[in-house]
């Protein structure tokens, strides 16, 4: 079940907002995976056709019930009309009103005939699948790339000869960390990646200071992702970012090996 | 999946002219496989601790909440438990741009996401403790460093 829930902010502990067609946040709570999601509305920007923008969002949410404060008749009306159960003079904080709305909602249902429990352990059963649920979609997100790689990793193991990488990484270390930030930067995903790539360099005797290198850029630096973060932040921003994490990341990297050396610890 | 589907047609190509050394690729891929085996239990396990306490919305709106120290500390926090792929992130941290909150404060947390905990058995399985230890406390100083340059530049 979804419901929609206009709030004052972002997060599940901000207020239920007063009236639907001014409230700054819309935020969908899923019951089944107790997610929750917020969408900024326009209230601001285009003042009376906000409530209207609140309700095709809800619409196209496909959410099974709205709660607020205040919604106009017209909205209701609209909201009704595609089976959306419309619930008003909700106060108190967005996760609070999700809790009360659930427990009422599985109360109607009959789940609590023999043992009733508490909307608390409502919530926490179903956070404990959706929580699995979520890890298992994560997991199973991020396995075809590994999986990828630690197959890439056999093959290069079969035809890329020790000559090749100390060819590649000569054991210079300020060449070989520069070079293994610009690897780190140009390569992107998920950080284990990183991790499985640079230990098995590690393995082949590349210096852990391309290795660290690497590990760091790997995701503080990205360069495929640029556009995505100008478009977000402005050029500005995401060049000056980008650059002095790729210039920390070497540094880093440095700071590191050379600590380790310190304190007698080989990789 | 163009990737992963890439890494299998090499490998069936491989196959039909090569046997010996597809066989030898996918033995050396297996041991590699066997390696990450364990710590990838524990990353499950981590993973869906975190899912269960920590939720999206909380994390963001952690950002740009607190001025001073507790900003800083709460960005920090909020860039180690966040997941998923950076770009998903943009939308509400751009959102939260809007409403004020720092940009020192969004370097932050964008560089924090390169400390993460529940891929930790990973890279201990690989460089042991005292390495992850070290990186991980330097990866955060190099965040707020990242951090302050950004808040320098933004005051010019």
């Amino acid at each position: 079940m979804k419901i929609a829930i206009s709030a004052e902010g972002p997060d599940p502990e901000a207020t239920v907002s007063h009236r639907l067609g001014t409230s700054p946040y819309l935020i969908i709570v899923d019951s089944e995976t107790m997610s929750f999601e917020a969408i900024p509305s326009e209230a601001g920007a285009s003042g009376q056709h906000a409530g209207m923008h609140l309700v095709s969002l809800a619409i196209a949410k496909e959410v099974d019930a709205v709660l607020t404060g205040y919604c106009s008749p017209i909205a209701e009306n609209y909201l009704s009309a595609k089976g959306i159960r419309v619930v008003t003079d909700v106060t108190g904080t967005v996760s609070d009103a999700a809790e009360r709305y659930i427990h009422s909602e599985s109360q109607s249902l009959g789940m609590t005939a023999s043992s009733p429990p508490t909307s608390k352990a409502l919530l926490r059963k179903d956070t404990l699948s959706g929580s699995l649920k979520k890890s298992g979609s994560q997991f199973k997100g991020f396995l075809p790339i590994l999986i990828g790689v630690v197959l890439l990793i056999g093959l290069l193991s079969t035809f890329v000869s020790k000559d090749v990488l100390s060819f590649i990484f000569t054991g210079d270390a300020p060449l070989d960390t520069l070079l293994g930030a610009c690897f780190g930067s140009i390569f992107t995903g998920n950080p284990i990646n990183s991790y499985v790539i640079g230990g098995e360099m590690l393995g082949y005797g590349i210096s852990l200071f391309a290795v660290t290198a690497l590990m760091i850029s790997w995701v503080t630096v990205g360069i495929a992702q640029l556009p995505a973060e100008i478009m977000a932040f402005g050029s500005r921003f995401a060049l000056i970012r980008n650059i002095t994490s790729f210039v920390l990341s070497i540094i880093i990297a440095f700071i590191t090996v050379i600590i380790l050396n310190l304190l007698g610890v080989r990789l | 999946m163009i990737f992963p589907g890439s890494v299998l047609i090499i490998y069936f190509v491989l196959f039909l002219l090569a046997q010996d050394r597809a066989m030898f690729a996918l033995k050396a891929s297996y041991g590699v496989f066997l390696r990450i085996l364990a710590p990838l239990a524990f990353v499950f396990i981590l993973m869906f601790l975190m899912n269960l306490f920590i939720k999206p919305p909380q994390i963001a709106g952690l950002i740009g909440k607190e001025s001073g120290v507790s900003g800083v500390l709460f960005s920090i926090g909020a860039g180690i438990v966040s997941t998923g792929p950076i770009f998903a992130w943009y939308p509400l941290l751009e959102e939260l741009k809007k409403r004020g909150a720092r940009e020192s404060l969004i370097a932050i947390f964008l560089n924090n996401r390169a400390v993460k905990p529940v891929l930790i058995p990973v890279m201990v399985s690989y460089f042991g403790w005292v390495y992850v230890a070290l990186l991980t406390a330097l990866t955060i100083l190099g965040s707020l460093a990242c951090g302050s340059i950004i808040s320098i530049a933004q005051r010019k």
